[in-house]
């Protein structure tokens, strides 16, 4: 005979207790220092000059939108960096993914090798691309010179341009494994049934791949491209180590020149005000990203 | 009874014996060491001066068994850090290793020496420093804080065998219609880097390259030195008298933009060498002209890893001819001090050590030695006739910081010099990385100058800075907005 | 034919995937074992013919690599145990009770979203006031919160799964129903619990603005120790620096090989983020 589910009623504070420890942490260490954030973005808190503070709205933000040319060309940085990381990233991750998908052997091992690099934090990555783009004995130039490409050493960091792709690379090797694993997922998702069907019907892979895999991965693209995004606006281990921003200020991204403010420059108050631009600039893009993405799914559908 | 008594006298005479002698030989115990067991912490801003400490401490041990534990905050966080933690009022550290611009914003948090050197009977041997460094690096407010550590200026180096070599000494008068020789103004400068840039000028087949600088942003700017030591030869200072930044001006212009136009002499890499990278260039025969710190005089000496023991010269940074005279400027960079926490709780303990490592003998330990790029600051040290014998031409690498002292450039000293020296750099290597023009790029810097003396506080920083115009009117520095257009 | 072609481009394919990913790690490994006269020299040698642990001597004693590596396990072993402890009696209110709707998604956005530079301001400022920085204690903290809601909602999907008549089973048997979470549960679900677990380790491994700001000579993990040699050039401590990079990669190479079935989720949630 099936007990009722006595054991289950639940008594009313019971979700509340087992939740309250967790809630309570994030209330203490999340919710109130971002609240507390805000409220120093108002001010005008400067630690270097002394404690005291006085109310001034929001003269902060609109000094950074307006006036702060050292900030507004850090969005610009950042927006160099995004873009073609991005782009790259999605690319490469889907030709990688899609030639695992088709290896039966051994294809956890080969994976697992290939997501390491998503796996190491920015600092290291950036560290070991550091000593690799090094002009005299960085395993790049040493390649490069073996090989007779270069004849000179050359310096990856010579020209702004080429710092921005330099930074790039690193990026891509450090997180287009992460594109290519939920990718590969989005792929092994995909019902065989409808290739069989379509070489039933004589398409050949080229026109597969157009007709089914595409359509039936976008959903899955569109993902992992918005969490890249995001997660490239907040790029800053990889700067701090491999670049510094330099040379001149142009890979200076928005959470490099953020922390700059605040930590070097000690304006906190100032400094909150831009990581909360940032917290919007991204909660906008994101909206955005999501309503075309919709828009497509409707136009398709 | 005559035995007895003859017997007793000898007994009695070897006792004597025996307890003058045992009154005679030294403790065999050393005795106890006044501060056996402490341990102080010390704070500096690389591995370098980590490294250095670990020279005397030994010696340390044994004179005061005091044990340091050294932390090494990088030089980018350096400031930041350091005085975050003494702006809240505290501080982890006893010892504080910092650089002597930044005492305006340090010096507070610092306990002045002389109460105790009165109290524990210290000498820090004061007649012996550098009179220049004992202006810079001491005092706040009046008040002796702090003894030099590192007492880093810029000189220049030159490769003999490239200036020597007759076929060069062709080639240079042919194309520059002067004698080669190691230069003494900044045009000599530019063409001498132009001139060697490319091609083996030591005669074997490898392309070299012009001359070494450092340009990195970091910490709180290299580039900054280097347009310095040209900026104040063409007549230019800091601010005027009423706080209004200078750096734009036609001085300043002029010794960027000639940095600019000739930054394709300089390897690759420049834009984001630090102190190191350039030095390694010119000790392994890579570039044929330097002007760095001091530290790079004891690499070049050092047959451990130099090509040119033996081959190298030693001289006054370029300056720029005025009316027939030629000004030089060379400049403090900034040097390094050590001074005691305020909040330390060993003040005594760290008070005895900073004796220590001031010493004469003990401080020459320090700067003597090649992996440490400490420099020379006693008087005695550069007269030590170990450390002119160190290496060939030693003496002559002495000697020339001797001469420079009298010219030398103090950084501003005050209030944010380390903000101010921060966007000025960055603004330099702007216009280095061709992302700005010269002009644009200093006008940006003299607006963030302009911003910083706001949140300052104008009236206070322009106290500060009218002591250190007067300070650098007596060392013979003013501002000549004429000079920039005339010198040569 | 067709077929064999294909397969012999997807092997190439992945060849060079695994060259361009894995070349770093054998690079930085191989220079972490050379020596000065290899380091420096031209044609350069790849593979030194006298590999030495000198360097990873030299980091543990003279750069203190020792302690830095120590804090640093102590640190996310620490972190990893608290956010287990506090996410999953969370998970287990949402998932059996479906507590607080769609709260949970709304704050993994809001956390995945944020830029840890708007945490630390105030964070700094308030851990200053109350003597937290330069403590283990601050850290581990700070880390177990920012990591509960992805724990979480790891752990729901696994709750999700468990069969809840085990449960009512073992609390007909007169249980408490935190008995039965405690005697029943966890074990069955401990596979999951160890890959929630080893995600918020390396997550925390990896962590970089934290830890530059709010440790001291202390409590420095392997992260900041990196940034010691970033100053005067890599070419002086190349031993010491790349030595760093492979102690601080280790953590990586585990996880991949134990989770490589989790591997999506746990990075699409930002589980290894630093």
């Amino acid at each position: 005979m099936r007990m009722p589910a006595l054991a289950l009623k639940r008594k009313q504070w019971e979700p509340w207790a087992f939740a309250s420890p967790a809630l309570f942490l994030i209330g203490l260490v999340i919710v109130f220092p971002l609240a507390y954030s805000f409220y120093l973005s108002l001010l005008n808190f400067d630690l270097a000059v002394g404690p005291d503070a006085e109310f001034i709205g929001l003269r902060n933000y609109t000094e950074a939108l307006t006036r702060d040319q050292r900030f507004l060309e850090s969005i610009w940085n950042t927006a160099l960096i995004i873009a073609p990381a991005l782009v790259l990233e999605l690319l490469l991750g889907l030709a990688i993914a899609l030639l695992l998908n088709r290896v039966t052997h051994g294809r956890p091992i080969v994976t697992a090798l290939i997501a390491v690099p998503a796996m190491v934090s920015p600092v290291m990555a950036a560290m070991a691309w550091r000593m690799m783009y090094g002009v005299k004995f960085g395993a790049i130039n040493n390649l490069g010179r073996q090989l007779g490409i270069i004849d000179v050493y050359f310096d990856w960091f010579s020209t702004p341009w080429l710092s921005i792709l330099a930074v790039v690379l690193v990026d891509i090797w450090h997180n287009t494994p992460f594109m290519m694993l939920v990718l590969l997922a989005g792929l092994q998702s995909i019902p065989q049934e409808l290739y069989q069907a379509a070489r039933v019907d004589g398409a050949s892979a080229w026109q597969s791949f157009w007709s089914i895999t595409l359509p039936l991965l976008k959903f899955t693209m569109a993902v992992g491209v918005m969490i890249r995004m995001i997660d490239l606006t907040k790029i800053f281990g990889l700067i701090f180590i491999l670049t510094y921003g330099g040379p001149g200020g142009s890979t200076e991204t928005l959470a490099f020149n953020t922390y700059l403010v605040g930590f070097k420059d000690f304006r906190m108050s100032y400094a909150s005000a831009l990581s909360y631009v940032i917290v919007f600039g991204v909660l906008i893009l994101t909206l955005i990203f999501m309503r075309i993405s919709r828009q497509r799914e409707a136009r398709a559908a | 009874m005559k035995r007895l008594r003859s017997a007793t006298s000898v007994a009695l005479l070897l006792v004597g014996i025996a307890m003058l002698g045992w009154l005679a030989v030294p403790d065999r115990a050393p005795a106890a060491r006044p501060y056996e067991g402490t341990t102080i912490r010390a704070v500096v801003n690389a591995e370098y001066v980590k490294y250095s400490l670990t020279l005397i401490e030994k010696d340390l041990y044994d004179a005061l068994g005091v044990k340091i534990e050294t932390e090494v905050i990088p030089a980018d966080a350096f400031v930041a850090k350091t005085l975050l933690e003494f702006n809240s009022g505290s501080s982890p550290w006893d010892l504080i290793m910092f650089g002597p611009s930044n005492m305006p914003d340090y010096g507070r948090h610092f306990e002045p020496l002389e109460p105790w050197a009165a109290k524990l009977k210290l000498n820090f041997a004061m007649d012996d420093i550098v009179p220049v460094f004992a202006k810079v690096m001491l005092r706040f407010n009046g008040k002796l804080v702090s003894m030099p550590y590192d007492g880093d200026i810029h000189i220049m180096y030159w490769n003999k065998v490239a200036f020597e070599r007759p076929e060069n000494q062709k080639k240079f008068k042919a194309k520059y219609n002067y004698d080669l020789k190691p230069p003494k103004t900044w045009k000599q400068w530019d063409d001498a880097s132009e001139f060697f840039n490319g091609w083996g000028w030591d005669g074997s087949q490898n392309k070299l390259f012009g001359a070494g600088a450092s340009y990195k942003p970091s910490g709180s700017g290299y580039s900054y030195h280097w347009w310095r030591q040209r900026f104040f030869a063409y007549g230019g200072n800091y601010f005027d008298a009423n706080m209004k930044p200078l750096i734009n001006s036609p001085a300043g212009v002029r010794a960027l933009e000639e940095m600019v136009k000739t930054i394709g002499f300089y390897p690759p890499g420049v834009m984001l060498f630090e102190s190191e990278e350039p030095k390694t260039m010119l000790v392994k025969g890579e570039v044929p002209l330097l002007h760095s710190w001091t530290s790079t005089g004891k690499r070049v000496g050092n047959p451990g890893e130099s090509v040119i023991v033996g081959k190298a010269g030693f001289g006054i940074v370029p300056g720029a001819e005025i009316d027939g005279k030629i000004v030089h400027r060379p400049a403090i960079t900034p040097g390094r001090g050590m001074a005691v926490s305020k909040y330390s709780k060993k003040i005594e303990a760290t008070m005895k050590v900073l004796e220590f490592i001031s010493l004469p003998e003990q401080s020459l330990k320090i700067v003597m030695d090649a992996k440490t790029i400490m420099d020379p600051w006693r008087v005695s040290h550069l007269r030590n006739d170990k450390f002119r014998k160190l290496f060939p031409d030693a003496d002559k690498y002495l000697d020339a910081i001797e001469q420079s002292f009298p010219l030398l450039v103090p950084d501003p000293v005050i209030p944010a010099a380390d903000e101010y020296q921060r966007k000025l750099s960055f603004e330099i290597t702007e216009a280095l990385a061709k992302r700005k023009s010269p002009k644009d790029a200093l006008d940006t810097a003299a607006k963030e100058w302009d911003k910083v003396t706001e949140r300052r506080g104008v009236d206070k920083q322009k106290a500060f800075w009218g002591e250190k115009l007067h300070e650098m009117k007596q060392l013979g520095i003013e501002y000549h907005p004429e000079w920039a257009a005339k010198a040569k | 034919m067709m077929r064999r072609v294909g397969d012999g481009l997807t092997y190439a394919g992945l060849a060079v995937a695994l060259v361009f990913f894995l070349g770093p790690f054998f690079w930085i490994l191989t220079t972490s074992l050379k020596g000065n006269e290899d380091f420096f020299a031209y044609p350069p040698v790849w593979i030194p013919a006298e590999p030495s642990l000198s360097h990873y001597v030299a980091l543990f004693t003279r750069s203190s690599g020792a302690r830095y590596f120590t804090n640093s396990l102590v640190i996310s072993s620490l972190s990893m145990f608290a956010a287990l402890a506090v996410s999953l009696p969370t998970a287990y209110s949402i998932a059996r009770w479906k507590f607080g709707g769609g709260f949970l998604s709304t704050l993994l956005l809001v956390l995945r979203m944020l830029p840890a530079i708007a945490l630390i301001i105030p964070i700094y400022i308030m851990y200053k006031m109350m003597g937290l920085t330069n403590s283990y204690l601050g850290l581990v903290a700070l880390y177990t919160v920012v990591y509960i809601p992805f724990a979480v909602w790891l752990l729901v999907g696994f709750l999700r799964d468990f069969p809840v008549e085990i449960e009512e089973a073992a609390m007909i048997d007169g249980c408490s129903r935190l008995k039965s979470l405690l005697r029943v549960v966890i074990p069955i679900i401990a596979p999951g619990l160890a890959v929630v677990a080893l995600f918020a380790f390396i997550a925390t491994w990896n962590e970089f603005l934290f830890a530059i700001v709010l440790t001291g000579i202390e409590t420095k993990t392997m992260m900041v120790l990196v940034t010691s040699f970033t100053t005067g050039g890599t070419d002086q401590f190349y031993g010491e620096a790349s030595a760093s990079v492979v102690l601080g990669v280790l953590p990586a190479f585990a996880v991949a090989f134990f989770l490589q079935r989790y591997l999506v989720k746990g990075l699409a949630l930002g589980g290894t983020k630093g």
